[in-house]
Order: structure tokens, then C-alpha cells, then sequence
């Protein structure tokens, strides 16, 4: 199909949908709030969200409730978008549930090794079975990482999972590198069947990501959890934009952390070890989201009849959940508003 | 058409006969049973003193409630798995419990049986289980074929470690790429799909670390057998020759496992026929008085089958029980009669819906045969149409004969059949007037006629209920509601002057003469005094039951209430006449929209949903109509329904007729709520 015939109709939805997003002032008004209730109500009466709050008793709104209405809105804007599509482009938007979707399985993969309940959960799992097409009733009920692999039977994660059923391998910490690895390698066979444009945007896009979430999986891998480097560069995503594989290897064979910082400056994402060695570590996460957004609405700009648009508007939306959400969390617990502002990503 | 007579049996044994007598009350399936205790510590039980019944007469003062409980966990499981292994279906057969056994010989050579059987499913699961692991070791034997290495060799290696795995492609990549710093030897075997079969051989003392690098990778590590010489074609021949082996062994044991159900599977099913049958002894055990030699059961057992079960008993256990048949004679607590309903074919099917109200009691004149002459002409009135009461009628048929839902189907068919009657009376088939004449009228030519017979119509129902609890009052001997009673004949008086009254007043337009006012006001002072009156009648010492001034309040809304509910309840018939108006109110505006279709043809359509609509709606509405007439203006009048049902011990040996009868018992409503939301109708 003509490019423009495909990308007209859903770029300009894409503009309407992207109106409803919190504007600067929104945030800044957010930010003065003292108080949850408060921060809800001014999301209710003076923003877009206002119509997902219609009914909600704000002075007793918990922090899950309110990200579980924020997500599932997410995830209806998504499927919306979805009608735009035909055949393979189809399968691949779909595939943009898959980050999400993982996210909450290691979140509740997390809560049943802790033996905590579903229900108990700080975090909603809005989009639990959305790619997958999993029973969530199913997943809920199991009580070991065993069990939730078999629940997810059926599925493409079951695929991936399979060989943790050895009755020594089916750990925590191995089902969430697994879902990981099996994240890029779901996008990746996604990204084979779009016109060869598309692909070409969305080979530096992943490339980017691929690049960021690479290092900083190999410095956590050093400093936290010791793996030997050859289990390190197995874990790594294998691709990537400005690293190349020998790249990563040498990466991961570095002998200590400042080896590896040195190799990240001169490898250009140097941004992530910058300033004092005390906050590295809690602000990457931020430092990496920013970048990425950065990134995103410079490649939107730049190509504007493609895939990208639809990708930078999932991502977007992501980012500003997880802005509010911060917000939220930041002044139930008490912090200064500078303090804040140094953890958003699309607004500081 | 009555309430059958019933008479109570007791039988006295030795306990060592304890359980064949229990097992032949159960297959005569007629003696509703009662607590032993209870029945011997009544005023009227008397055991004649006879040289037989001696030892009887010395136990009696010493008897004791059974006790001893049973488990029959162990029985029951021995039997559902037989049933389970073979597919046998679980029923009840009768010839199975005729024969004169030993129950606990019979269940042990079962067990026996079954420890066999089951050691022989265990086996051929046993070797399912190793043909499927011996079939995993082909599978991954199939990757080494093309190589002449000695298996048995490779496996049994003492430094260093064999291993055949699975992984991506993507990860040998990454694998390859890495080649220098893996501490093992890794060469690739196969390429299937997205998957790589690699080999992989590492020194014992680095396996670990070899290990963590291909979890790492996402590995499936594939089975290979061990201690299996030769090559790996050569291994996979003889993993072949072995299943080979194994399925001939379970083809064997299938077979032996077969004759075992050709030789037994009647004592299976037998198993499971005497396993019900001794649980539902047991059961009954708990009604049962047993003393140190003899133990004493009692029933009620309708006079009919009395001779039956009687000689049953004797011809069996001749001199070794006692079999007693006393008449029923005022009874006392704990002992009241069941009631045992027997009605004409015609009525059998009211049954259904008289108990939904409740079970009439054992000494009550049974209101089945009234109810369902009332119904059915309640119905028919309400519904006559010729064509839609034979649609009902045939769908009774139906479900009586073929769905063996007798309760509801020949509740259907019987007012079906007074519909179409009713149908001729009006001259009306599927809703159209046009087809046939009116043998009698035609409702909506007629309103007033109509409406005004609904209302003579339930004024004669309404004096049939007081007949009844007059006769029913008689029958208990209840002076004070017989004939004082606001339902009895001073009622039933003060009813006939009222309506007297009211119709000279309405017709003849005169007043209301003063000796008829008198007249009305006397017999609601006879409904005011009828216990202190009652009290003086009998002779009895005390004029009230309870403190007078509770009683006097009491009965002054009695009165109230009893003018209220006459009047009430006499104007609620008028209903009979406006839904038979309502019924062709309903067809003219289904036909008027036939009509203004245009075609004939979308005419005949709309005619059809219209008459459908009429059967499935319409048809339930009037059949909870007149179920509301009957319940609250009629039953409430006369029908007490505190009996007793009549339960016998027997066994469910027909599955299918369980369950289906209990249609209106499923939604049976409790007798308070009903009469209340039928009130609100």
C-alpha cells in the first residue's frame, strides 16, 4: 500500500490522541500538589483524564487503582490504532504490548516467588494476556515460577520458557533474562516483514534501545550480580546502532567498571555515567528514557510517513504514566520539588 | 382419591439378622421408617405376652439407639475404580440384591480382585512410561547416527562430560562469536527450524561453569541413555527391539486384563449395587433400637403393601422374627403418619402442585382431586382457545411420554386439554374468531357477562372451600374451627347473608333490611367468642388457651380482617373473566398488525410470532393466575399442609426417573413467601 494512503489516516489520529496529552503547565500544576487526592483531583477536573476519573472517589484513590485506569486507557488508544492496520503491520503493533506485557509478568513472576498475592500487588497488571493471549485467571492462580510457565502454555512465551522446565533452572532470575532475551528476538521477527522504509527506521530505533539497554545490563551485570562475562554477553541483545558485537564482547570482558565507563565514552552514549558516582545508579533508568524520547521525537520529525509515528505515540504515552505515577509517588513520600523533577522523563 | 391408609409394622429380630432383614425392607421398597425409640416409648405400643415373645418382652426396657458407624471409604473406593478401569456404567440392578449374600465375604474377594487388576494397570503404566523415555533417546540418537562412536563410551566417560543440546540459532551465534572463552568443545550436529543441535564435551571439573554459560543461552539439554554400548544407530536398534518388547508386554497385560472383565464384570456391577444398597442399610441402621440379642425397626407401610412386605419377611426369616402390624391410633410426637397420596390418573399430576403448597396431612381430606377439577377449569377459562390449547396439549403429551416428565408434562397436557374445550365455548382457534361458532359466548361480545360469571364462578370455589375445611374440621374433631371458625359454618353463614345482602341491594335496589345487619352482626359475635363458646361446649375447665386480652385483640382484627378478605377474595375471581378478554385483547392487536403488513404472506408471519408470543407468555401468566387463585383464595381457607410425605426406604434402581419427578420441587417456594408474593398479584 501507497505510504501516504497508509500513514495519512493514522498520523492524523495520532495528533487528536496526542492532544490529550498533560501539557507543560499541566505538569507544573501537578508538581505543586500536597496531596494525592489533590494531585487526583486536578487530574480530574482540568485534564483528559477527567473522563476516566468520572466516577472515582478521589479522596481515597490508591496509586495502583490510578495507574491501572491510566494503563488500560493506554491499552484501548493502542487497539484503536490498531484498526489502521492491515496483515503484517497489524501483528507488529501488537507486538508493542509485548515490553508491557513482560514487564507485568516479572512483576508478578516477582510476587509469587515472594509469595505474595496477586491482589497485594503495588503494581496493576493491566497488561497481562494483551500479547500473549494468556488466561489471566490461570496465571493468578499459580503458586511457582513453575506453575506461571505452565499457565502461559499456548502462548509464544511458553516457547520461550520451555527449557526452564528442567527442574533446575526454572528460577526467578532466569525467567525474567529469558522473557527479556525473548522480547528482542519477538520484536526482532516482527521487524523482518514491514516495507523496507519501515525498516530501515525501525533498525535504528531498536539499534538505539538495543545499544542503551546493552550497557546498561552489562554494568549492572559487573556491579550487582558478578556473572562471568561470557554469560554477560549471552544475556546481551544481538544487535544493535552504534555497537557492534566485538563491541559488546569487549565490553563485557572489561576488567572493572571504569574500564567499562571509558569504553561508554568513547562508544558515545557517555551521558549515561556522567557527574558523581552516587546517583549513576538510580538515575540511569531516567537518564536512558529521556535520551530515548529525545531520540524518538527527533526521528519523528524526521521521518514523518512512517511506523515511527505510531511507535514515538506508544512510547510517549508510556513515558507520561510513568511521569504522573512518579509525581504521585514523589509527594506521598513527602519529596522537594526539585528532588521530583530530577526522576521525570518527559517533563523537567 | 385419597390419602392412603397406612398401618404401622414392627419387626423384631436377632442382631445376627440384623442386615438381611434391613436388605429385604429396602428391596420391598414400602416401609416409610420410623424412630424405634420413639414408637416403642408411645403410649399405645403393646407387645402381647406370648411364650414368643418372651426374650422381646425382657429386652424392652434395655434398649438402646445404634450406634456403630460404618466406613464404607475403602468399599467404595475398590468398586469406582473397577467400574472406572473397565467402563463399566455405575447402576443399580435389583437381581443383583435378590439373592440371599454375604456382604463382607463378597466385598473382600472383590478387594482381592482388585489388588490384582490395579497391580497390573500399575505395570502397564510403568511401561508406557519407559517406551516414552526410551522414545526421547531414539530422538536424540537420530542426531548421532552419522557418527560410528561407541555410545556406551561416551557416556560413560570418567573426566570428562558428554552433553547433546538444543539452542537457537541466534544464541550459537552469539556461542560462535564467543568460541575463544567457552572452556568445552562444541561442535554442531544439526540445524532444525530455529534450532541448533550441538555436542558438547567439557572436563568433569568445569561442567559447572559450562553449565551456567549455555543457561545462559536458553539450553534444552536432550536425554541420551546410559550404559548402552555400540553406535548410536546401533543403540537406537536396540531401544526399537526394547519398546517393541514392552508393547508386547502391555499387549499382554491388556488381554489378561480383558478376561478379567469378561469373567467379572457382573460381580463389578453387582459390587456396586450391593455397596449402594449396604450404605443405604446403613442409613437406616440409625432409625433402629437394638438390645444385647434383638433389635426392633419400625415403619409405617401403606395397608395395600402390608401383606407383601409381611409375607416377604416370614417366608425368609420364618420363626427366627417377629414381624408386628398395629392400626394407626392417635400416634403421638415423632410418630405422625406420611402421607402417601393416591389420586386417578386424572388428577396423579395436580399432586405435584399441591405439594409445592405442602403435603397434606395423614387424617386431611387430600385437596388433589379439587385442586385439579378447579385448575384445569380456572385455566381453560382464563386460555380457551381450541388450536393453541391443543399446541399445550401436545407438548404435554410430550414431555409425559417421552421426556418422562409426568409432573410438569401431565400438568401441561390436562390444562391443554380444558383449554381447547374452552376454546369451543368461546369459538376461538389460534386467537381468530372466525373459524368456528361459539357454543356458549363470545368474551369480548360479552364483557359484562363475562366478568360477572368470573365472579359467580369463584363465589362457588370459594363455598367449596368452606366445605372442605367444614369436613376437614369434622374430621380432626376441631370444634372451634368447624363450626365457629371464620372458615367454618359460622363463616360460611355469615358469607351466604352478605352476598344475599349485597345482591338484593344491587339488584332489587331495596335497603338493607335491620333482621339481616342482625343477623351478620351475631355470627361475627360467634367468630369473636368462639373459644370461651368452644370451651363451654366441651366442658372443658379452662374458657381460654392463652391470656383473654391477647385473644380478644387477636380476634378483633380477626373480624376486620375476615369481612376484608371476603370481600377481597370474591372480587380477585373477576381476574378469570378479564384475562379471558385479555386473551383476545392480545390476538386483535397481533392480528390488526398482520394486517397493516400489506402482504399475505408477512400477514401469516406475523400471525404465527403473535401466536407463539400468546402460548409462551400469555400461558404462563394465566397458569400463575390460577396458581395464585388456588393458593391464596381457596387453600389458605381449608388446606393446613403440615403432613407428613411419604418416604419409604428403597433404592433409586431406575436413574433416569431421579431427578426429572423433582421439576416443581427444584422451585419449590416456602409456603409463607408464596401466599405472600401471590397476595401482592
Amino acid at each position: 500500500m501507497d505510504k501516504v494512503a497508509l500513514y495519512a489516516a493514522v498520523n492524523t489520529k495520532i495528533r487528536a490522541m496526542e492532544g490529550d496529552f498533560l501539557k507543560r503547565e499541566d505538569y507544573m500544576n501537578l508538581l505543586q500538589k500536597k496531596t494525592v487526592a489533590d494531585a487526583a483531583r486536578y487530574l480530574k477536573e482540568r485534564t483528559s483524564y477527567g473522563k476516566l476519573l468520572g466516577d472515582v472517589r478521589i479522596e481515597n484513590v490508591s496509586r495502583r487503582y490510578l495507574e491501572d485506569i491510566l494503563k488500560r486507557n493506554m491499552i484501548k488508544n493502542i487497539d484503536r490504532l490498531i484498526y489502521y492496520f492491515r496483515d503484517d503491520y497489524r501483528d507488529f503493533i501488537h507486538s508493542l504490548y509485548t515490553k508491557y506485557e513482560i514487564e507485568d509478568l516479572k512483576s508478578l513472576a516477582r510476587a509469587v516467588f515472594n509469595g505474595k498475592r496477586p491482589e497485594d500487588m503495588e503494581r496493576p497488571l493491566a497488561f497481562l494476556g494483551k500479547y500473549s493471549g494468556a488466561d489471566t485467571a490461570k496465571l493468578f492462580k499459580a503458586t511457582s515460577i513453575k506453575g506461571l510457565i505452565y499457565a502461559l502454555e499456548g502462548s509464544e512465551f511458553f516457547e520461550i520458557l520451555k527449557p526452564l522446565l528442567d527442574g533446575k533452572r526454572e528460577n526467578l532470575f532466569r525467567f525474567e533474562m529469558a522473557l527479556d532475551m525473548g522480547y528482542f528476538s519477538i520484536i526482532q521477527n516482527r521487524v523482518q516483514k514491514v516495507s523496507v522504509e519501515d525498516r530501515e527506521v525501525l533498525k535504528k530505533w531498536e539499534g538505539m534501545v538495543a545499544d542503551l539497554y546493552n550497557i546498561q545490563w552489562i554494568y549492572r551485570g559487573k556491579k550487582f550480580y558478578k556473572l562471568s562475562p561470557e554469560e554477560l554477553l549471552n544475556y546481551t541483545m544481538n544487535f544493535g546502532d552504534k555497537l557492534t558485537f566485538a563491541d559488546r564482547k569487549a565490553m563485557c570482558y572489561a576488567k572493572n567498571l571504569d574500564e567499562l565507563y571509558r569504553m561508554t565514552m568513547d562508544s558515545g552514549y557517555g551521558f549515561l555515567f556522567k557527574k558523581e558516582e552516587m546517583s549513576r545508579d538510580i538515575y540511569m533508568e531516567r537518564r536512558i528514557n529521556r535520551f530515548i524520547y529525545y531520540k524518538l521525537r527527533a526521528l519523528i520529525r524526521k521521518y514523518p510517513m512512517s511506523i515511527i509515528q505510531t511507535v514515538g505515540y506508544v512510547w510517549s504515552f508510556d513515558f507520561e504514566i510513568r511521569d504522573i505515577i512518579s509525581i504521585i509517588e514523589s509527594i506521598r513520600y513527602e519529596l522537594p520539588l526539585e528532588e521530583i523533577r530530577k526522576f521525570l522523563v518527559k517533563a523537567a | 382419591m385419597a390419602v392412603e391408609k397406612m398401618k404401622i409394622v414392627g419387626v423384631i429380630g436377632k442382631n445376627s439378622l440384623l442386615s438381611r432383614v434391613l436388605r429385604l425392607v429396602v428391596l420391598n421398597g414400602s416401609m416409610h421408617v420410623i424412630n424405634a425409640l420413639v414408637r416403642v416409648n408411645s403410649s399405645d405400643f403393646f407387645l402381647p405376652p406370648s411364650e414368643k415373645n418372651i426374650e422381646a418382652l425382657e429386652e424392652l426396657p434395655f434398649l438402646k439407639p445404634y450406634s456403630s458407624k460404618r466406613d464404607f471409604s475403602h468399599d467404595e473406593e475398590v468398586v469406582t475404580s473397577l467400574l472406572n478401569l473397565f467402563g463399566i456404567t455405575p447402576r443399580v440392578k435389583l437381581e443383583h440384591l435378590g439373592q440371599d449374600y454375604d456382604y463382607d465375604e463378597f466385598i473382600k474377594k472383590l478387594s482381592d480382585i482388585h489388588e490384582k487388576v490395579r497391580s497390573k494397570d500399575n505395570e502397564i503404566k510403568e511401561r508406557m512410561r519407559s517406551i516414552e523415555k526410551k522414545r526421547e533417546y531414539i530422538e536424540s540418537l537420530r542426531y548421532l547416527a552419522k557418527y560410528g562412536f561407541d555410545m556406551g563410551r561416551l557416556t560413560g566417560m570418567k573426566y570428562l562430560a558428554f552433553r547433546l543440546l538444543k539452542i537457537t540459532r541466534e544464541n550459537y551465534d552469539k556461542l560462535k562469536k564467543n568460541y575463544e572463552n567457552i572452556p568445552a568443545v562444541v561442535i554442531k550436529v544439526a540445524a532444525e527450524g530455529k534450532y541448533v543441535i550441538v555436542a558438547s564435551i567439557t572436563p568433569v571439573s568445569l561442567e559447572e561453569t559450562v553449565e551456567k554459560i549455555f543457561s545462559s543461552l536458553n539450553h534444552t539439554l536432550l536425554p541420551l541413555p546410559e550404559g548402552c554400548p555400540g553406535t548410536a544407530s546401533s543403540v537406537i536398534e536396540d531401544l526399537t527391539k526394547s519398546i517393541d518388547e514392552d508393547q508386547k508386554a502391555i499387549d499382554a497385560l491388556k488381554t489378561s486384563l480383558e478376561d478379567y472383565r469378561v469373567k467379572f464384570a457382573e460381580e463389578f456391577e453387582k459390587g456396586f449395587s450391593r455397596l449402594e444398597m449396604e450404605k443405604k442399610v446403613e442409613e437406616l441402621k440409625t432409625e433402629l433400637a437394638v438390645g444385647d440379642r434383638l433389635f426392633f425397626m419400625f415403619g409405617f407401610v401403606p395397608t395395600s403393601s402390608v401383606p407383601d412386605l409381611k409375607n416377604a419377611l416370614e417366608s425368609q426369616f420364618r420363626e427366627d422374627i417377629i414381624v408386628l402390624v398395629d392400626d394407626i391410633n392417635g400416634g403421638g410426637p415423632g410418630i405422625t403418619p406420611p402421607t402417601k397420596l393416591s389420586n386417578s390418573k386424572l388428577f396423579r399430576p395436580f399432586e405435584t402442585l399441591v405439594k409445592m403448597y405442602g403435603t397434606p396431612a395423614y387424617n386431611e381430606k387430600d385437596p388433589t382431586v379439587f385442586f385439579g377439577l378447579t385448575y384445569m377449569l380456572l385455566f381453560g377459562a382464563m386460555f380457551g382457545d381450541v388450536g393453541q390449547g391443543l399446541v399445550l396439549l401436545l407438548a404435554g403429551l410430550f414431555l409425559e411420554l417421552v421426556a418422562k416428565r409426568t409432573g410438569l408434562g401431565g400438568v401441561l397436557s390436562r390444562i391443554g386439554l380444558s383449554s381447547t374445550v374452552f376454546g369451543f365455548i368461546y369459538g376461538s382457534v389460534f386467537g381468530s374468531e372466525e373459524i368456528i361458532p361459539p357454543l356458549v359466548v363470545r368474551p369480548m361480545a360479552n364483557i359484562n357477562f363475562m366478568l360477572v360469571a368470573a365472579v359467580v364462578f369463584g363465589i362457588v370455589l370459594i363455598m367449596g372451600g368452606y366445605i372442605y375445611n367444614i369436613v376437614n374440621s369434622r374430621l380432626e374433631g376441631n370444634i372451634e374451627e368447624g363450626l365457629f371458625g371464620r372458615n367454618g359454618v359460622a363463616g360460611l353463614a355469615f358469607y351466604m347473608t352478605l352476598l344475599y345482602t349485597a345482591s338484593r341491594a344491587a339488584l332489587a335496589g331495596s335497603g338493607v333490611s335491620p333482621a339481616l345487619v342482625f343477623t351478620m352482626a351475631g355470627l361475627l359475635l360467634l367468630m369473636v367468642f368462639k373459644q370461651p363458646l368452644t370451651a363451654r361446649l366441651t366442658h372443658s375447665d379452662k374458657l381460654y388457651k392463652g391470656s383473654p386480652a391477647d385473644y380478644y385483640i387477636e380476634e378483633g382484627f380477626g373480624v376486620i380482617e375476615t369481612l376484608l378478605s371476603m370481600v377481597s377474595n370474591t372480587i380477585s375471581f373477576i381476574r378469570v373473566g378479564a384475562f379471558a378478554l385479555n386473551h383476545v385483547g392480545l390476538y386483535v392487536a397481533f392480528a390488526t398488525m398482520g394486517e397493516m403488513m400489506g402482504s399475505a404472506w408477512e400477514d401469516v408471519v406475523i400471525l404465527v410470532i403473535g401466536n407463539i408470543i400468546i402460548i409462551g407468555l400469555e400461558g404462563l401468566i394465566v397458569f400463575i393466575q390460577a396458581l395464585r387463585l388456588e393458593y391464596y383464595e381457596l387453600f389458605t381457607r381449608y388446606f393446613r399442609g403440615d403432613g407428613v410425605e411419604y418416604l419409604p426406604a428403597r433404592l433409586k434402581y431406575i436413574p433416569r426417573a431421579s431427578g426429572k419427578m423433582n421439576f416443581f420441587r427444584n422451585f419449590r417456594i416456602s409456603r409463607e413467601i408464596g401466599t405472600h408474593i401471590f397476595a401482592a398479584l
